[in-house]
């Protein structure tokens, strides 16, 4: 640092103590080294900063109402110089973070890093990973296009059927009996304003949590071993984390480049040839409700209600349940099958709701 | 003395001998330096001012006292100390150096009643509810506004029945409907399915007995007839709220089918196949004279076995 910067520096650091912030926040010795499988929880984060980034900018020219969302979401496609890109992008990283929330969940699954003493860091994790589902369930109706009316309405609909609060949830969601302008506004609030504040604040809680409790290190490897492989947050950690940051940045313009964004018909209460269907990363559970066994109202609340409901508190419970300290993956064949079985289930039913579009043809 | 820093552990030397050691260091949360030494003499910690201090070198502190004037000095209470990790003071850590060991602050004198400290938490709670509770109920009637909005029993035209050619065949009514949404008058496509039901098709959907439609209060809006073939079903699926559609299928020949859930319904609206709960929801009707159709919007919840109406 030359003289001024240096200056500068020094004036910072007597009030607020700088040199050792930075100390406390890069010196963190990670157990065993710096590894590719810890990027995620970082790249995560670089997810989210893009997707603020460009949601405040799409934000300028976006108008949350049914006259003029599509027009306005069109009009940030064809006319806003870079508008393809920026919104592409918006979208194309939504589908980034889900991806990366799965091999952020099955990388703390697989190392068995939920254990005690990180139980709580697992809960906020599994909080923010509802977040970022609700993220993409509000943010795709906002262009206001077939695809996003259908998947609300259904969406919704499948809310409603939840015991005791399902009517008031969907009624809340939709601002009044059936969806319209409030809907879009309410969708609005809840994802520029609500979530975002309430990803923020989790993360903060998530990444202190981490801080408290210390990186859970490799699930093999004697002390000795480990300890001759320590090394801090930076540079090594650092370093990786970056690379993996550029990779997925030039992933998500790649695809935004190859697969612009292209809005549908405009929102309407007859579907017209449009076969309706949610988000990719919401397939599963859509393809889950075509299945006989799931048939009738009963079957529809196994599908669409207890099943995800079970799964997520069976997934919460699981640092409670699980309390063998064991966390080499090869020595817990029940995680690792159910891992396995979950993993290949979501696959499956992903892969045959793509395969029945040709059927519907 | 300005700020000395006594080393824990230090040996205490008083002008005619060795009477102990340093067993902690106290310091003044507002100069931010030491302000007495504790030291272990015959068995008992003791406070020193640094004012006694005459020389503080590497491992000896040298006191202007002698030795049988220690009693003097005033016994160390702990209780009424803190350790500087369980207080905020700022830059403490930077000014006063007590490694191995703990630098303790005084508590301060007011601190010390406790059944004070508990009075104040009740009351920061209390005043806290009293400013939130209030806002509960105007806060939830706020967001509930729009949300029970009353059944919408208006008649619209949606077409005419020169437009069904056939008996039993699902034909597609699409049509407009204004309404006040929010603050904003708009017009929106709704879309409704006609059959004109033969005679079978018709004991199928009505069973022979009359339909009939209430508002919120139970009262009778209007009543279907049995014996008026032409029937029009809401465009909404009964399953999740889809908009289905007349196709023609492999087997079972011309159904309406639901392209989400793949719910399959016959002209009647009974379905044949696929997740529904029930049949297709069949809304008020009225034909004119001329042939031009009326219905009531009326719209049901959609994935229930039993009709929920909601507008």
């Amino acid at each position: 640092m030359n003289g001024v910067a240096q200056k500068i520096y020094d004036f910072v650091d007597e009030r607020i103590g700088l040199k050792t912030l930075e100390a406390k926040m890069m010196n963190e010795p990670i157990r065993g080294g710096s590894r590719w499988a810890y990027v995620f929880g970082s790249v995560l984060l670089f997810i989210f900063i893009m997707q603020a980034v460009t949601g405040i900018l799409l934000m300028f020219y976006y108008i949350p109402s049914v006259d003029h969302a599509y027009a306005s979401t069109q009009f940030i496609i064809h006319e806003v110089d870079y508008g393809w890109f920026i919104l592409s992008y918006h979208f194309w990283g939504s589908s980034a973070m889900v991806v990366m929330v799965f091999a952020h969940m099955s990388q703390v699954f697989l190392w068995g890093a939920y254990k005690k003493p990180r139980e709580m860091i697992w809960l906020v994790g599994l909080a923010l990973f509802g977040l970022v589902m609700a993220f993409g369930f509000t943010g795709y109706l906002l262009p206001w296009d077939q695809r996003a009316y259908w998947a609300t309405t259904v969406g919704v609909e499948i809310m409603d059927k939840t015991p005791i609060v399902g009517d008031f949830i969907a009624r809340f969601l939709k601002g009044g009996p059936t969806p319209g302008q409030m809907t879009l506004s309410r969708f609005f609030v809840i994802h520029v304003m609500i979530l975002p504040a309430a990803l923020m604040g989790l993360a903060g809680l998530h990444l202190f949590f981490f801080r408290s409790a210390g990186p859970a290190g490799p699930f093999r490897g004697t002390t000795e071993e480990l300890k001759a492989k320590t090394d801090f947050f930076f540079p090594r950690q650092v370093w990786k984390d970056i690379v993996a940051m550029a990779v997925v940045f030039l992933t998500i313009c790649s695809l935004a480049l190859i697969e612009p964004v292209q809005l549908l018909e405009e929102a309407r209460p007859d579907p017209g040839d449009y076969h309706p269907e949610p988000e990719w990363y919401f397939l599963f559970l859509f393809q889950l409700l075509r299945w006989k066994i799931f048939f009738g109202e009963f079957g529809q609340f196994v599908a669409a209600t207890a099943i995800p409901a079970l799964f997520m508190l069976l997934l919460a419970a699981l640092p409670f349940i699980d309390r063998s300290p064991e966390r080499n993956i090869f020595k817990r064949p029940i995680a690792l099958v159910s891992w396995a079985v979950v993993m290949i289930g979501i696959l499956v039913l992903t892969v045959s709701a793509i395969l029945n579009r040709e059927f519907l043809d | 003395m300005a700020n000395v820093q006594p080393k824990i552990k230090s040996t205490v030397q008083c002008v005619d001998g060795t009477v102990g050691e340093v067993a902690h260091v106290i310091a003044d949360p507002l100069s931010l330096e030491v302000s007495h030494i504790v030291v272990r003499t015959n068995g008992t910690e003791r406070q020193v001012p640094v004012s006694a201090i005459q020389a503080a070198r590497e491992d000896v502190v040298e006191l202007a006292c002698k030795s049988d004037q220690m009693a003097g000095f005033p016994v160390f209470k702990r209780e009424d100390y803190l350790t500087s990790k369980e207080v905020e003071i700022p830059h403490l850590e930077d000014r006063v150096h007590a490694e191995p060991g703990e630098v303790f602050v005084p508590f301060p004198e007011l601190e010390r009643s406790c059944a004070r400290r508990r009075f104040f938490a009740g009351f920061i709670q209390v005043l806290g509810a009293l400013i939130g509770l209030p806002l509960v109920w105007p806060v939830l009637r706020f967001v509930m506004k729009p949300m029970y909005a009353p059944y919408d029993n208006r008649w619209l035209k949606i077409g005419n029945v020169s437009k069904i050619k056939t008996e039993d065949v699902g034909v597609q009514f699409i049509f407009k409907k204004s309404f006040k949404d929010a603050v904003i008058q708009r017009e929106e496509d709704k879309n409704n399915w006609v059959i004109k039901a033969s005679p079978g098709t018709l004991s199928k959907i009505y069973r022979g007995k009359d339909m009939v439609f209430t508002d919120q209060n139970g009262a009778v809006v209007w009543v279907n007839k049995a014996t008026v073939p032409y029937v029009a079903f809401s465009g909404k699926c009964p399953h999740l709220g889809c908009g289905y559609k007349w196709r023609s299928h492999k087997t079972r020949g011309q159904v309406f089918l639901c392209p989400c859930h793949l719910s399959l319904y016959d002209a009647s609206g009974a379905v044949l196949d696929g997740p529904a709960p029930r049949p297709l929801d069949v809304v008020p009707i009225r034909v004119s004279p001329t042939g031009d159709i009326e219905v009531i919007d009326v719209e049901y919840k959609a994935g229930k076995s039993e009709q929920v109406r909601i507008a």
